[in-house]
C-alpha cells in the first residue's frame, strides 16, 4: 500500500466534487414528466453515481498499484505524461487557468453589466466593446512568457468574439496571433502568408461554397462582415 | 373491402387536390398586391439572411427553402438561409434577437415560439416582440395507424381496443412537454377516457419507422409530414383534428364526428422581422413575403404538403391575431394541466 | 441475376449522363479532399453542400452524398495517419497505429494500406449491400425497435470501454464523461433544460462534431505548440513507400475479419462505422499473439480499422434505405437530401424509386474502386502538407476547423466548444484518459438515453420486458459478458 500521491487524491476529489456540484444542479430539472416516470433527472444522476464509483475505484487502484500496471498497451504508447514537462508547475497551471478564464469573462460580464444598469442594445454593445478591449489587453500582458497557455486560450477567445465581432474581422488577427505564439517573428512573412491564407479561406468558402460565416452583430464589425459577404458572393 | 375504401379515399385526395390547385391559381390571397414595389432608398442593396431555427431537412427547413426561392424569384433579391437548430427553436430565436434590426435579417419560426412564450413570458412574443411578415402554412393533426392493421380499423374500434389494453397501448408522439402534440393528446385522452402510453420521439424518421415496423400501435402527426406513407398506402388516418373534415379526408372522422368536444390546436409556420426594423423596410418585406406566398412555385409546394386543405395564409394582422389567440389558448391549457406558467 | 441486371442498369444510368459523371467525380475528389484536409471533414463538406442539393435531381443529390460518404471515410484516415487528427470518429482507431507509423517514417506505407483496405472493405460491403438491403429491410423494420437499439448501444459502450485508456476505471470514466456531456441541453423525453447554467445557446446541447475536432485536431496543435516551446518538436519524416502485395496478403485474415465486423456494425442504426472501426481494431489486438506491438506503429492496426470502417459504409446504407434510420451524421444528412426532394427514405424508396436506389448502389461501388486510383495520386500530393512549416500549418488548421465546426449548426457556441475541448484534451492527454472514449460516449449518450426512455415506455417500465425481446436480451447479455470479461482482465489476469 501507500502508492498514493497527492495527484491521485486531487484527481479523485475533482471527480467527486464535479459529481456533487452537478448533482446539486440536477434539482433544477427534477421535474415530473407525465409520460415518463423516470423524469429528466434519473439518467444523468445514474451517470453521476457511476462516475463516483469509478473515481473511487480508480483511487483504490492507485492506492494498491500506484501509476503502474496499465491495462492497455495502446494507452501506454499514447501516454504523454511520462515525457516530463516544464509546463507542469502550479504557477504555470494558475496562470494558464487565468488565461483560459478570460473568454468566459467576456461571455458573461457585459450582459451582467447591462442587466445591472438596465442598458438597452446600444449600451450593451458599448459594454461589450469596452470589456473586449480590456480582456484583450489583459490577455496580451499575461500571455507573454507563457506561450503554451497563450495558445490554449487564444482560440477560445477567438470563438467567444465570433458572434459579436464576426469571422471576417477576427480571422486575420487570429491567424497572425497563432503564428506569433508558434514562435514566428519574421513579420513581413507573417503578414504575407496570413493575408494569403485569409484570402484563400474567403475565396474557397465564401465565394465558391457560399458558406454563411458569422458576420458579427456590433457596429463597425457587422458592417465590415456584411460588406465582405457582399463583395465575395 | 377496406383496401377499396382506402383507395377511394386516396382518389378523393387526388381529386380534391386537383380542385384546390385550380382554386389556388384562380384566386390567391395576395393577388391584389402590386406586382412590383421599390424598396426605400435603395433597400435592399444586398442579400437578406433568413435565420431558420431548425435543420434544413425538416418541415421548417423546407418551407424556408420554398419561401426564400419564391421571394427571390419575384424580387430578384437573394436570401441566404442560416440554419441554427437546437433547443426546440430557442437557440435560433436567441441568435436572431442578437442580430441588428436593420431589416436585412428575417426569421422563420413555428407555433412553438408562441407556446414557449405562453409557458415563459420572458421568451419573445412573436406577435409583439417581432413583426410577422406572413404566416404561410397552417395545418392540423391526425392520428394514423398501419393500413395493414387488423386489431382495429377505424377510430371507434381503435378507442375500444385501447381501452381493452388497460394503458398498455402505445402511440408515437413528439416528446417536448407542453408542445402542441402533447397538449392535443391530453385533450383526446381526456375526452375519450382512454389511457394510452405515449412514446417520445423527437425526430420524424424514427417516429414513422416505429409505426411502420409495428413498434407502436398508432402515430400522432400532421398529414404533410407523412404524405409519402399515405400515398404508398402504408399508413392510414383514423381521426382528423378539425371540427369539420376537409374534402381530402372526407372519409376520416373529424372531432365532431368522433364526438370529441375541444378546440384543436394548429401547427403554423411563418416569417418574422425585428419590431425595431425601419418601418418602410418592414413594409417592403411584408409585400415581398406576402406576394411570394402566391407565387406558383410556393403554392405548388404548399399543396404537396397538404397545406391548402385549410386556409394557410395570414397577413401581419391576421398572424398577430392567430398568435395572440394561440398564446392565450396555451396559457389556459397549461394552467389546467398544472404546468408552471412564468 | 436480377441484382446484377439492376446494378448494370444503375451503372449505365450513372455514366450515360454527363452531369452525373461530373457529380460522381466531384464527390469522389471532394470527399477525399475534405477528409484529408486536417480540420475539416466530409461532414463539413456535406453540411456545406446540403442546401445546394435542392438544385440537383434526387438521384444526383443522394448519389453525391453516398460517394462523399465512401471516399470521406477513407480520406479521414489520411489525416489520422499523418497528423493524428482523425477526419471523423470512425478514423480514430486508425490513428492509434497510423500516427506512430508516421513518426517512424512509414507514413507512405500506412496511407497505402489505408487506401487498399478502404477500397477492399468498401467494395465488398457495397456488393453485399446490393444483395442484402431489400430482404434485411423487411426483417429489421419490425425486429429492431428502441429496446434493441438501446441494448446495442450498451453493448457498443461495453466493447469500447477497454479501448485507449490507461486503466479499466479510466476507460469507464472517459466514457461516462462523454455520456455526461451528452446530457447537457434539452432532455429527450420532456424537452426539459438540463445543466444549461442559464446560457441559452447550451440548450442546443454539445454536438459531437466540434468535440471531435477539438479533442483531435486542436489538441494536436496545442501539443505541438508545447513541443516547440520545449524545443522537442520534430518534423515528421516523409516517405511514400507503399506496402507490397505480399504484406497485404499476409494480413488477409485481418482484412476478412474486419470486413465481417465492419459490415455487421455498420448495419446497426445509430452506431455504424465508428463502432465498426473500434471493434475491428480491438479484435485485431485480441487475436494477436504479440499485443505489445499495437499502438507503436503496427500495420495490422491500420488495416483492421480502415477495412472495418469502409466495410460499414455499404452496410450503413441498409438501415437508411430500408428503415429511414440514419447510422451516423452523414447518413442523417442524406435523409435531409431525400426530404429536400420531398422523399422519405425508408421501405417505400424501394417501391417508388428503385432506379434511384440502384444508381446510388452503383455509384458507391465505383466510388470505392476509385479510392484505389485517385487515392494513390492524392496521397502523393497530400503527404506534402507535412512539408509546410508548422507555424503556418497551425493557423490554417485552426481556421478550417472553425469553419468546420460552425458550418454544422451555424452556432458560434460550437466553435467555443471545439476550442475548449481542445484545451481539455491537452490536459487529458497527460493523464491516461481516453479522448476516443469520451467522444464515443458523447455520440452514443443521447441515442442511448432516448432509446432507453422509449424502451421503458414501450415495456411499461418493467425491466423484465427486455427478456421478452430475444434480440435485445441477447445484446444486453453480450454487453454484460464483455463487461465481466474486462473486469476479469483488469483485476485477475496478469498483465502482459
Amino acid at each position: 500500500m501507500g502508492n498514493l500521491r497527492t495527484g491521485h487524491i486531487v484527481e479523485a476529489a475533482l471527480w467527486l466534487g464535479l459529481c456533487l456540484f452537478l448533482y446539486i444542479y440536477s434539482f433544477q430539472f427534477e421535474k415530473e414528466i407525465e409520460i415518463y416516470k423516470f423524469g429528466a433527472s434519473a439518467w444523468p444522476r445514474a451517470i453521476l453515481l457511476l462516475i463516483a464509483v469509478a473515481a473511487v475505484g480508480q483511487l483504490l487502484y492507485n492506492w494498491k498499484k500506484g501509476d503502474g500496471g496499465a491495462t492497455s498497451m495502446i494507452a501506454q504508447a499514447h501516454d504523454d505524461s511520462s515525457k516530463g514537462s516544464d509546463h507542469n508547475s502550479l504557477k504555470w497551471y494558475l496562470w494558464t487557468f487565468f488565461l483560459l478564464a478570460l473568454p468566459f469573462i467576456y461571455m458573461n460580464l457585459p450582459e451582467a453589466i447591462a442587466g445591472m444598469m438596465s442598458l438597452e442594445k446600444p449600451g450593451l454593445h458599448s459594454a461589450k466593446l469596452i470589456v473586449a478591449g480590456i480582456v484583450v489587453l489583459v490577455y496580451i500582458l499575461t500571455m507573454r512568457g507563457n506561450y503554451v497557455g497563450g495558445i490554449l486560450a487564444l482560440p477560445i477567445l477567438f470563438g467567444a468574439f465570433l458572434q459579436d465581432f464576426g469571422f471576417y474581422a477576427m480571422a486575420p488577427i487570429f491567424i497572425l496571433g497563432v503564428m506569433y505564439l508558434f514562435g514566428e517573428r519574421r513579420y513581413k512573412r507573417m503578414v504575407v502568408i496570413g493575408l494569403g491564407l485569409y484570402a484563400l479561406l474567403m475565396i474557397f468558402f465564401v465565394s465558391l461554397l457560399y458558406v454563411g460565416l458569422p458576420t458579427g452583430n456590433i457596429g463597425w464589425f457587422y458592417d465590415f462582415g456584411t460588406t465582405m459577404v457582399n463583395i465575395l458572393q | 373491402m377496406k383496401l377499396k375504401k382506402y383507395l377511394a379515399s386516396i382518389g378523393t385526395v387526388a381529386v380534391s387536390m386537383a380542385l384546390s390547385s385550380n382554386i389556388a391559381f384562380a384566386a390567391c390571397a395576395t393577388d391584389g398586391l402590386p406586382a412590383s414595389m421599390d424598396g426605400p432608398d435603395g433597400y435592399p442593396e444586398r442579400a437578406l439572411t433568413m435565420i431558420v431555427p431548425y435543420g434544413p431537412a425538416g418541415g421548417s427547413g423546407q418551407v424556408a427553402q420554398a419561401m426564400a426561392q419564391a421571394v427571390s424569384d419575384h424580387t430578384g433579391i437573394s436570401i441566404n438561409r442560416d440554419h441554427k437548430p437546437g433547443g426546440s427553436g430557442t437557440v435560433g430565436m436567441t441568435a436572431f434577437m442578437a442580430t441588428p434590426a436593420d431589416g436585412y435579417t428575417v426569421l422563420e419560426h413555428i407555433d412553438d415560439a408562441s407556446s414557449a412564450h405562453a409557458l415563459d413570458s420572458s421568451r419573445p412574443n412573436p406577435a409583439t416582440d417581432l413583426i410577422p411578415l406572413v404566416t404561410s402554412q397552417i395545418t392540423f393533426s391526425q392520428i394514423y395507424i398501419r393500413a395493414k392493421e387488423d386489431r382495429f380499423t377505424d377510430w371507434p374500434s381503435f378507442v375500444e381496443w385501447v381501452k381493452a389494453q388497460g394503458g398498455k397501448a402505445t402511440i408515437a408522439n413528439v416528446s417536448k412537454e407542453g408542445s402542441m402534440e402533447r397538449v392535443m393528446m391530453k385533450f383526446i385522452t381526456d375526452a375519450t377516457g382512454m389511457e394510452i402510453q405515449q412514446i417520445s420521439f423527437d425526430k420524424g424518421a424514427p417516429r414513422y419507422g416505429a409505426l411502420a415496423g409495428g413498434q407502436v400501435d398508432a402515430l400522432f402527426e400532421q398529414p404533410g409530414d407523412v404524405r409519402k406513407f399515405l400515398d404508398a398506402g402504408t399508413f392510414k388516418p383514423i381521426l382528423t383534428m378539425l371540427k369539420e373534415a376537409p374534402a381530402a379526408f372526407a372519409d376520416v372522422p373529424s372531432l365532431t364526428d368522433a364526438g370529441l368536444d375541444f378546440d384543436p390546436l394548429f401547427r403554423f409556420r411563418g416569417f418574422y422581422v425585428h419590431k425595431d426594423a425601419p418601418a418602410d423596410r418592414v413594409e417592403w418585406l411584408q409585400w415581398a413575403f406576402q406576394k411570394a406566398y402566391c407565387e406558383d412555385s410556393y403554392q405548388k409546394y404548399n399543396e404537396s404538403k397538404f397545406m391548402t386543405l385549410i386556409e394557410s395564409f395570414r397577413d401581419t394582422a391576421g398572424s398577430q391575431e392567430l398568435i395572440t389567440n394561440t398564446i392565450s389558448q396555451y396559457r389556459d391549457v397549461y394552467k389546467q394541466m398544472g404546468l408552471e406558467v412564468k | 441475376m436480377e441484382t446484377f441486371n439492376n446494378f448494370l442498369g444503375g451503372a449505365v444510368t450513372l455514366f450515360s449522363d454527363p452531369l452525373g459523371i461530373v457529380i460522381f467525380f466531384g464527390g469522389v475528389i471532394g470527399g477525399m479532399l475534405f477528409g484529408a484536409i486536417p480540420g475539416v471533414s466530409m461532414l463539413t463538406l456535406a453540411a456545406i453542400l446540403l442546401p445546394f442539393t435542392a438544385h440537383l435531381s434526387p438521384e444526383h443529390g443522394i448519389m453525391l452524398f453516398s460517394v462523399i460518404y465512401c471516399t470521406g471515410v477513407y480520406g479521414g484516415a489520411i489525416t489520422a495517419i499523418l497528423f493524428n487528427i482523425p477526419g471523423s470518429p470512425e478514423n480514430a482507431p486508425t490513428a492509434f497505429d497510423g500516427y506512430p507509423m508516421t513518426k517512424n517514417g512509414q507514413a507512405g506505407k500506412a496511407v497505402g494500406a489505408a487506401v487498399m483496405c478502404s477500397a477492399i472493405g468498401g467494395t465488398v460491403s457495397a456488393v453485399i449491400m446490393m444483395i442484402a438491403t431489400a430482404p434485411i429491410a423487411n426483417w429489421a423494420i419490425s425486429a429492431f425497435g428502441p429496446p434493441e437499439i438501446f441494448a446495442l448501444v450498451f453493448f457498443g459502450l461495453a466493447v469500447a470501454s477497454s479501448v485507449g485508456a490507461k486503466t479499466f476505471w479510466k476507460g469507464w470514466l472517459s466514457i461516462l464523461i462523454g455520456l455526461l456531456i451528452a446530457v447537457i441541453g434539452l432532455d429527450p423525453v420532456g424537452g426539459i433544460p438540463r445543466w444549461d447554467f442559464n446560457m441559452p445557446y447550451l440548450l442546443a446541447g454539445i454536438h459531437f462534431i466540434p468535440t471531435i475536432l477539438g479533442f483531435f485536431a486542436v489538441t494536436e496543435i496545442f501539443v505541438q505548440a508545447e513541443n516547440r516551446a520545449k524545443g522537442s518538436y520534430q518534423a515528421p519524416k516523409l516517405s511514400v513507400d507503399f506496402p507490397s502485395f505480399a504484406e497485404l496478403i499476409a494480413h488477409k485474415f485481418a482484412v476478412l475479419r474486419s470486413i465481417v465486423i465492419g459490415f455487421f456494425c455498420g448495419i446497426l442504426p445509430g452506431i455504424g462505422a465508428t463502432l465498426a472501426s473500434f471493434m475491428g481494431y480491438n479484435e485485431a489486438v485480441r487475436w494477436s499473439k504479440d499485443k505489445s506491438e499495437f499502438g507503436k506503429g503496427k500495420l495490422e492496426g491500420v488495416i483492421s480499422s480502415e477495412t472495418a470502417n469502409n466495410a460499414a459504409t455499404g452496410a450503413a446504407m441498409i438501415p437508411l434505405l430500408a428503415l429511414g434510420l440514419p447510422g451516423g451524421a452523414l447518413t442523417a444528412m442524406m435523409v435531409g437530401v431525400f426530404q429536400m426532394h420531398d422523399m422519405e427514405p425508408g421501405p417505400l424508396v424501394f417501391l417508388n424509386s428503385a432506379d434511384l436506389v440502384w444508381v446510388v448502389f452503383a455509384a458507391m461501388f465505383f466510388a470505392n474502386i476509385s479510392i484505389l486510383f485517385v487515392g494513390y495520386l492524392e496521397t502523393k500530393t497530400i503527404i506534402n502538407l507535412l512539408r509546410i512549416p508548422f507555424q503556418f500549418l497551425a493557423p490554417m488548421i485552426l481556421c478550417l476547423a472553425t469553419v468546420g465546426a460552425y458550418a454544422v449548426r451555424g452556432l458560434t457556441i460550437d466553435v467555443i466548444v471545439m476550442f475548449v475541448a481542445g484545451a481539455i484534451g491537452f490536459f487529458l492527454r497527460r493523464s491516461g484518459y481516453s479522448v476516443a472514449g469520451i467522444v464515443l460516449g458523447l455520440i452514443l449518450g443521447r441515442i442511448g438515453e432516448q432509446t432507453f426512455a422509449q424502451a421503458m415506455q414501450m415495456l411499461h417500465f418493467e425491466w423484465s420486458g427486455f427478456a421478452g425481446r430475444p434480440i435485445a436480451a441477447a445484446l444486453l447479455v453480450a454487453g454484460f459478458l464483455t463487461l465481466l470479461g474486462s473486469i476479469y482482465g483488469a483485476f485477475f489476469k496478469k498483465q502482459v
